[in-house]
């Protein structure tokens, strides 16, 4: 046997001491970690099991210029069911009160809200889906229903919180308010005024140290954070929520008359550049219209007709015409090269002065007098255009802005039509609010202003950053032309000849120009021919306040095509709307007034402003909409019956507005 | 044999160790697996409640194994072998995959280790085979049979994969070291390991310039005392410059990165000390938080349920393989140094008991239990503190798992049953 083996012993010797060793060298080892350099890893210790936490900040509120709310941030919360963790009894005692008491808050009935908690209890569903979006309310009421205020572990009531971006103003101006979101990445999408001033809103994260007590459980450290979370600021756009809202129903409703494909609005305050409006409407397949993409910033397109008074102004700076000469308009057809321009009327019109021709917007004479005028020397008529920055792009903070096209002569693509073709807008490419820019240079008597979507960034009533206008040009043209070309665009609305003369209203001043470019003209198939409808312009004529564009692509042909049928009413309404409200900006106005030249005699004016407030105006004939705010602007209660416009107004005009609480309006 | 005699005879020493270790054992798991007070401690939905229920188990399994007759575990010992090596067959079929190791039957109310089982099977074959009159472990042909019975079932654990597991039954080497095989085996494991490490710490290049030096030294100094024939010892030399070669092969073809990794830790390779802190906070992370678990623990202790670190969950695994992690955090050196005293008294006790075996499959069986309680020990405490690179077995009687516990027990028990039958020849 083994044992026998003289080495046994010796070996099993081996074995104990090897066993003592390695238990020596463990308590060595143990000594060493626990009690030499313990004091030091205790302190480590404690640092392991803390974890900085971060917070968000709330997201800063975008708001219109007046005041209102286009954006904020609000909390919402799903609620779910945990079907198993509440007891057999409770269960059945509570359900069907719980089901009426849910029916009761989100309008489905009692036995929809049983079959599902019956549902949900029978499939052991730890996380059934009750309702979502609940509002802060409406959350606080479902806690307190029967089960469900018996908390989370009897009750069931599982609680989701997170914050929402909410838009009051819901689908106006959605693209334009637009949104920021960010990937897992880090990846910003930004769209609208959202993204444009993310780094405003957006706030900066705070930092919290916590402890960790237990399993995912986390006890705050001290009393502080460690980084305060910095909320983001406020910023004031310079919407004007009436003058967006008049400008998306008025090119919502002209879009459904006429079937058109897209279309936007702008409007523009003429003397800062702030824009007041921006409307972006496009067609889904349902031939519904949502705001989808922001055509005014990011479609660049040949504008037609709209570009002659670019053209214009560059032949009377240039003292290539002046507008009293005379242009035959070769009975509406005039061949160069193999080309034809044709006027819009059969026929032509004879021979006109370049005034007229930009009245009735002949193409024929806008050819001649571009073509002749430049042909020995075309680069100096690319270089007036570019000496008024046409070619240049915004540099808007709202991403995707169109490129302008302006081609030079010698660029790929220029030819001997070059000069016809741009004379009437062809050849040439620019976005809604290029466009826009320089007729509102034109209104501001030569100053090209940045249009400007920003007012002011605040935190609480502390304004942060000021925004001013900024001045891409000071003069693009002389006064004196402009002064000559503002009153052809008057003309286009006011003379009968004038192709804007259906928009004319004696009792308001507008001026502008129409364009109706063809699109997709390369096709020689009539049918594919398609348009795009512009009205370009502002008002009051005279002294003007505001700018204006609105362009509509692709209107039905067989309803209608022509710029002043299209897009024109959708001007006026925008015009008439601000006219409405235009009590308000004179009040405004008023204490100027009083420091410079009434001085001593503004009590006198003022109790007379104050008479002529305080009678009900007549109304008759206006439309409802204009009427209401008229009336509601004097503090009155408006009750409207039926639609159109007024027909009957139950006070009669030059009643003491102090004596009516309420007035009726009968529409037709 | 009466019940009587029986619990006269057990030797309640090492039952004493025995009941302490499983008893502290279940209050550490009861610390690091407790999450809510209110709970029932006989909760079957919580590990500290069902490893409750598998003490009870082992009981009722020790109660058995000593009304069982002695001979019967001798007798039986080849079929248990072949059983358990069926099972271990069988887990490529039908096994139950845990932390993607396939080491399991899933027998609904609890998970059984076959290999747990494997170990107490293989030690009573080989036990047996060893006793058996033919046997002499001189032989080489009996050297390769029980090479072959510790073999396949650690060939059989590999793949699960469970590299762990299948080291523990090399430990049955010592056995039959204690039986009388040359001495040279061990030497030459030795000489591998020495090799394997000092290659991966300093290169092939030095070691080979080491060992051709000592060659020339051995001639040079003992070529006089020593008839040493020149051409095996250069052979010798030249075998080992190619396992030196072919361990930097193994290391970067064969090994995968995480043992890489494990090793690189281990043995301090990497060293950039920024990489290095890089390596023991990912690669390390539960030495590297087991470690500042038991360091944070101090002298007396942090007190029972009040270690941060345990109730933090900051150790993963810490009431299976890491358990011994709570006892340094909750218990200080107090409780480390108490649990490696009862660990080593219980191993010296159970080394006394088997050299009093008269009988020698009692004896070779008893040195069968120590191994792998040994090898069990060693390594897990040696990860748990870090001296050791990670190799995940449990602590006997410690850690957390049903299998576990059932079959330390009964290797544990069979073993006393066999101590009480010592004064009986006729087994």
């Amino acid at each position: 046997m083994a044992v026998k083996d003289k080495h046994i012993l010796t070996r099993l010797y081996v074995v104990t001491a090897g066993l003592f060793l390695f238990a020596i060298a463990v308590m060595v080892k143990l000594v060493s970690i626990q009690l030499v350099d313990g004091e030091k890893y205790r302190d480590l210790a404690q640092e392991r099991t803390t974890k900085m936490f971060t917070i968000a900040p709330n997201r800063g509120n975008l708001y219109s210029d007046d005041g209102s709310l286009l954006a904020t941030s609000v909390s919402r919360y799903t609620v779910r069911f945990d079907a198993l963790t509440v007891d057999a009894e409770d269960f059945k005692e509570n359900v069907v009160p719980l089901s009426d008491a849910l029916a009761k808050l989100l309008g489905k009935s009692s036995s929809h809200y049983q079959q599902l908690l019956r549902k949900a209890r029978e499939n052991k569903n730890r996380y059934a889906l009750i309702a979502r979006n609940l509002d802060y309310s409406e959350y606080m009421a479902a806690k307190e229903f029967p089960l469900f205020r018996m908390g989370p572990y009897k009750g069931g009531l599982i609680v989701e919180q997170k914050t929402v971006r909410e838009h009051p103003l819901g689908k106006i101006a959605e693209r334009s308010v637009g949104y920021e979101r960010v990937d897992e990445n880090g990846y910003y999408t930004r769209v609208g005024l959202e993204g444009a001033f993310g780094e405003f809103l957006r706030g900066t994260e705070g930092k919290r140290l916590k402890q960790k007590i237990a399993k995912g459980q986390w006890k705050p450290i001290g009393q502080d954070n460690i980084v305060e979370p910095k909320d983001g600021y406020d910023v004031i756009s310079t919407i004007d929520i009436n003058i967006q809202d008049i400008a998306h129903h008025a090119l919502l409703k002209q879009l459904e008359h006429y079937q058109a494909d897209h279309g936007t609005v702008i409007v523009m305050e003429t003397k800062t550049g702030e824009v007041k409006a921006i409307s972006n409407l496009g067609r889904t397949a349902e031939g519904k219209y949502y705001e989808r993409l922001n055509y005014a910033i990011g479609e660049s397109h040949e504008p037609g007709s709209t570009f002659k008074l670019m053209n214009l102004v560059a032949a009377l700076e240039d003292k290539v015409i002046d507008t009293s000469s005379v242009v035959d308009t070769e009975k509406g057809s005039w061949r160069i090269y193999n080309h034809r321009v044709r006027d819009s009327k059969h026929g032509g019109y004879g021979k006109i002065s370049i005034a007229k021709a930009f009245e009735v917007s002949s193409n024929t004479a806008f050819a001649k007098m571009i073509h002749n005028g430049y042909k020995h020397a075309p680069e100096k008529y690319v270089n007036r255009l570019m000496s008024m920055n046409i070619h240049n792009e915004l540099g808007l903070p709202i991403k995707g802005e169109g490129k302008p096209i302006l081609r030079y002569p010698g660029d790929k693509g220029w030819s001997g039509l070059s000069l016809a073709q741009m004379a009437y807008g062809y050849e040439v490419a620019m976005t809604p609010l290029q466009v826009l820019t320089f007729y509102n240079a034109i209104a501001n008597d030569g100053e090209m202003v940045k249009p400007r979507l920003i007012k002011e960034v605040r935190e609480w009533d502390r304004t942060i950053l000021g925004f001013e206008k900024e001045v891409i040009e000071a003069s693009i043209c002389s006064k004196e032309t402009a002064a000559q070309v503002k009153g052809l665009m008057k003309n286009v609305v006011e003379k009968k000849h004038g192709t804007g003369h259906r928009l004319y209203s004696p009792n308001f001043s507008m001026a502008g120009k129409t364009g109706t470019a063809q699109k997709d003209y390369v096709s020689k198939d009539p049918d594919k021919l398609k348009y795009i409808s512009t009205f370009a312009g502002y008002f009051p004529a005279e002294n003007p306040k505001y700018s204006c564009i609105v362009v509509i692509h692709e209107p039905d042909k067989s309803v209608g095509y022509y710029g002043a049928d299209v897009s024109g009413p959708v001007f006026k309404s925008v015009a008439q709307k601000i006219y409405a409200n235009s009590p308000l900006i004179d009040e405004v106005e008023i204490p100027e007034q009083v420091d410079t030249k009434l001085d001593g005699n503004f009590q006198k004016y003022y109790a007379e402003a104050q008479k002529k407030y305080n009678k009900v105006p007549n109304v008759k004939g206006m439309s409802g909409m204009d009427a209401v705010s008229i009336l509601e602007n004097l503090g009155l209660q408006v009750e409207v019956r039926g639609n159109g416009k007024v027909k009957k107004q139950s006070i009669s005009q030059g009643t003491d507005i102090n004596k009516v609480e309420k007035i009726v309006l009968e529409l037709s | 044999m009466s019940g009587r005699s029986v619990l006269r005879r057990i030797d309640w020493l090492t039952v004493l160790f025995y009941v302490l270790l499983v008893a502290i054992g279940w209050v550490n798991i009861y610390s690091s697996t407790f999450t809510d007070a209110d709970a029932s401690i006989f909760s079957f939905s919580s590990s500290h409640g069902k490893q409750l229920f598998f003490i009870g188990a082992s009981a009722v399994a020790i109660l058995i194994i000593l009304a069982l007759e002695a001979s019967f575990f001798e007798r039986f010992s080849s079929i248990f072998y072949i059983i358990s090596i069926v099972l271990l067959l069988g887990l490529f079929l039908f096994g139950k995959t845990i932390a993607g190791a396939t080491s399991w039957y899933n027998l609904g109310f609890f998970n059984l280790q076959p290999s747990e089982l494997a170990k107490v099977c293989t030690s009573l074959a080989l036990a047996k085979y060893l006793s058996d009159i033919q046997t002499d472990i001189k032989r080489g042909k009996d050297q390769l049979y029980a090479f072959l019975i510790i073999l396949i079932p650690a060939i059989l654990i590999i793949p699960q994969p469970d590299p762990g597991s299948a080291l523990v039954f090399f430990s049955l080497m010592f056995v039959l070291f204690r039986e009388g095989l040359p001495l040279y085996y061990l030497g030459i494991g030795f000489l591998a390991v020495l090799v394997f490490i000092t290659t991966l710490m300093f290169g092939t290049v030095w070691i080979s310039i080491a060992i051709a030096l000592l060659l020339v030294l051995f001639f040079l100094l003992k070529k006089k005392r020593f008839k040493m024939p020149l051409l095996p010892l250069i052979s010798f030399a030249i075998i080992a410059i190619l396992f030196s070669l072919s361990v930097n092969f193994v290391f970067n073809h064969v090994f995968e990165q995480r043992h890489r990794d494990r090793f690189s830790l281990w043995l301090r390779l990497e060293k950039d000390p920024d990489k290095l802190e890089q390596i023991r906070k990912t690669i390390g992370y539960n030495t590297y938080q087991s470690e500042k678990a038991i360091e944070s623990g101090g002298f007396f202790g942090k007190g029972f349920l009040e270690g941060t670190r345990t109730k933090g969950d900051f150790v993963p695994e810490q009431h299976t393989d890491y358990i011994f992690s709570t006892v340094g955090e909750e218990w200080g050196f107090v409780g480390t140094s108490t649990v490696v005293v009862l660990f080593t008294l219980m191993l010296l006790r159970l080394v006394y008991l088997a050299e009093r075996q008269k009988n020698s499959f009692s004896r070779m069986y008893g040195y069968g239990v120590i191994s792998i309680l040994l090898i069990h020990y060693f390594i897990n405490i040696g990860m748990v503190i870090g001296v050791l690179p990670t190799i995940g077995i449990p602590l006997p009687f410690f850690s957390y798992g049903g299998s576990g516990l059932l079959f330390f027990t009964a290797l544990l028990f069979v073993f006393l049953k066999l101590d009480t039958n010592r004064l009986k020849e006729d087994i």
